[in-house]
């Protein structure tokens, strides 16, 4: 501890656009003086909005008394001097204090409410949180993993680093991972209680208590910038509406000369023979039902480009192909059938696609079960794993 | 049984986890000290909490408020001790710090106000009341927004000492 430490890092900004103030890191002040060119924004541009105005807070990790007291009271007046105007703040759901601190200003102004953000970032999270869909999860995780144990040492994976997994889902790669490289330390992050929930019951199974697992928004999490040697973040990017938003995220929380590494799909290459045709009509079709649900399942080899993008150095990209041959064709043939029972089951249905429609796309799928289980069958399901490097 | 050997019981169910104690002048010499001691506590008594990052970040809040408030102690002669402990879902927060004798009557004022009932309301009129104190706020505060048990405890005759009992797993659960 020392004199000469630096302030932590608040900033406030204001989007003319979406009419929202937004503030952003640790708002401990000892003084209001110390905001008082950030109440200033505030006041002054609560004047200028006609309609609703927000107050964005998501990405306050911190606030005390001092900041709250003299927030609140900048936008109870704002409120009771335009009693035209709707003020929205909007918290998250991971940040606890913030939550219970500013549900009270509506007791203060009945224009003042409080919006919790949660999954509306996560098109995808709802068709996967279903318990049904954890064995497939596991059996997904089991086959990647033959060919990831091989791929992450070349993408800059070594024993004793820091790790973060983000959007681990039902935490199977952090196990593995775990056991495989003996990371000093592993964090593992997820939008999903229930899916937590089911990580931490199978660590408690295993008397395994070095994982961290925290309920957090993979886009906007509370870990501190440049705290891990590598971060993971598989088969998420691909089902995220806005993926340059989590890469941004990913970068912040990696070390400079560490690395990122992420997997996505391309399900138009998904592929088998015999049956090729329907196989590729069916993956076709999968690639256009995640598009309308603002998901791309194309990414994988756009991985590069996002990296490059975001910033990142030393981009590494490559492709591996996860078969019927790998192990047990069965175990394939049962991932198909869980894709077939969500995307034509589930997504399809709530597209509004007809019957006949949906009736051509499981035809796919059962042609690709077909495929994997045949005895001189082929099935395929290809995926790209990239890194880059946070430059020093 | 009596009142002070229940009081004696419960608080043997405690666990202590940390003891921190540095000089007030030290303490109260950067305004900073507040931030970085309560995520540094926060952060090495909740690794085993079940999401220890969030239960770190919730608290690391309550605690800089309690961190806050010694900081504006009217004297800095003497030491600020933190013990930190634990029972079940519970935190306990035993901050001792310098303060003269006006300002203890002070806050054992404002701690005899969160135990009437209407905490909830006093809260809200504080917010917005720019003349409360700011002690009144932050006491009120935790009492409402984290649900804690705080009670005033004697310690020597320049210090005082607040425990702070906070149910922060119920809350993040």
């Amino acid at each position: 501890m020392t004199p000469k430490s630096s302030s932590p890092v608040f900033t406030t900004q204001f989007d003319t656009g979406n009419q929202e103030f937004v503030a952003t890191g640790v708002l401990r002040p000892r003084s209001i003086t110390d905001i008082a060119d950030d109440l200033l924004l505030l006041r002054d541009k609560v004047e200028t909005v006609q309609g609703v105005f927000y107050v964005n807070l998501k990405r306050v990790t911190h606030m005390n008394s001092t900041a709250f007291r003299a927030l609140a009271r900048v936008l109870i007046e704002a409120s009771r001097s335009r009693p035209e105007l709707k003020i929205v703040i909007l918290t998250s759901s991971v940040v606890t204090w913030a939550t219970q601190m500013f549900r009270h200003l509506n007791e203060l102004s009945p224009n003042i409410s409080m919006e919790i953000y949660d999954s509306a970032f996560y098109p995808g999270q709802t068709f996967v949180e279903d318990k049904s869909f954890i064995p497939i999860l596991r059996t997904q995780t089991k086959m990647t993993w033959r060919h990831e144990r091989e791929i992450l040492p070349r993408h800059g994976l070594r024993c004793g680093m820091a790790i973060a997994d983000i959007c681990c889902g039902i935490g199977d790669f952090a196990m593995l991972v775990r056991k495989e490289f003996h990371p000093a330390r592993i964090v593992a992050l997820d939008h999903s209680v229930a899916s937590l929930d089911y990580a931490r019951s199978v660590a408690e199974d295993f008397c395994i208590r070095d994982i961290e697992y925290t309920y957090g928004d993979a886009s906007q999490t509370l870990f501190e910038s440049d705290q891990f040697d590598f971060v993971t973040c598989r088969h998420s990017l691909q089902i995220f509406d806005r993926p340059e938003l989590l890469l941004r995220e990913l970068y912040r929380i990696c070390k400079p000369g560490g690395r990122v590494y992420i997997t996505n799909e391309k399900n138009s290459h998904c592929l088998g023979e015999p049956r090729a045709d329907s196989i590729q009509w069916t993956y076709n079709e999968v690639a256009k039902l995640f598009r309308h649900f603002d998901m791309d399942v194309e990414m994988g080899p756009k991985g590069s480009r996002l990296l490059l993008d975001t910033g990142f150095e030393d981009v590494r990209i490559e492709s591996f192909m996860v078969t019927n041959l790998d192990g047990d064709p069965q175990e394939f043939a049962d991932v198909i059938e869980a894709w077939e029972n969500v995307y034509a089951g589930e997504m399809s249905v709530r597209r509004g696609d007809s019957p006949e429609f949906i009736a051509r796309f499981r035809q796919g799928f059962r042609d690709h079960i077909f495929a994997a289980l045949h005895p001189r069958g082929y099935a395929g399901w290809p995926i790209w794993a990239a890194s880059g490097q946070k430059p020093l | 049984m009596k009142r002070q050997e229940a009081t004696a019981t419960a608080d043997r169910a405690f666990d202590q986890l940390l003891n921190l104690e540095m000089e007030m002048a030290t303490f109260t010499s950067d305004w900073l000290h507040c931030d970085q001691l309560s995520n540094y506590v926060a952060r090495m008594v909740s690794h085993d909490r079940r999401d220890p990052l969030r239960h770190s970040n919730l608290l690391s809040s309550a605690l800089n408020e309690l961190l806050e408030m010694s900081f504006r102690s009217d004297t800095q002669e003497g030491a600020l001790i933190c013990v930190f402990s634990r029972h079940e879902q519970i935190e306990r927060i035993e901050l001792s710090f310098p303060c003269p004798s006006q300002q203890r009557r002070f806050y054992s004022e404002l701690v005899r106000g969160l135990k009437h009932s209407g905490k909830l309301a006093s809260y809200v009129e504080v917010i917005a009341n720019e003349t409360a104190p700011l002690e009144q706020a932050v006491l009120l505060g935790l009492a409402v927004n984290y649900d804690a048990d705080i009670e005033l405890r004697a310690s020597s005759a320049d210090a005082l000492t607040f425990v702070v009992d906070l149910p922060l797993e119920r809350l993040l659960n």
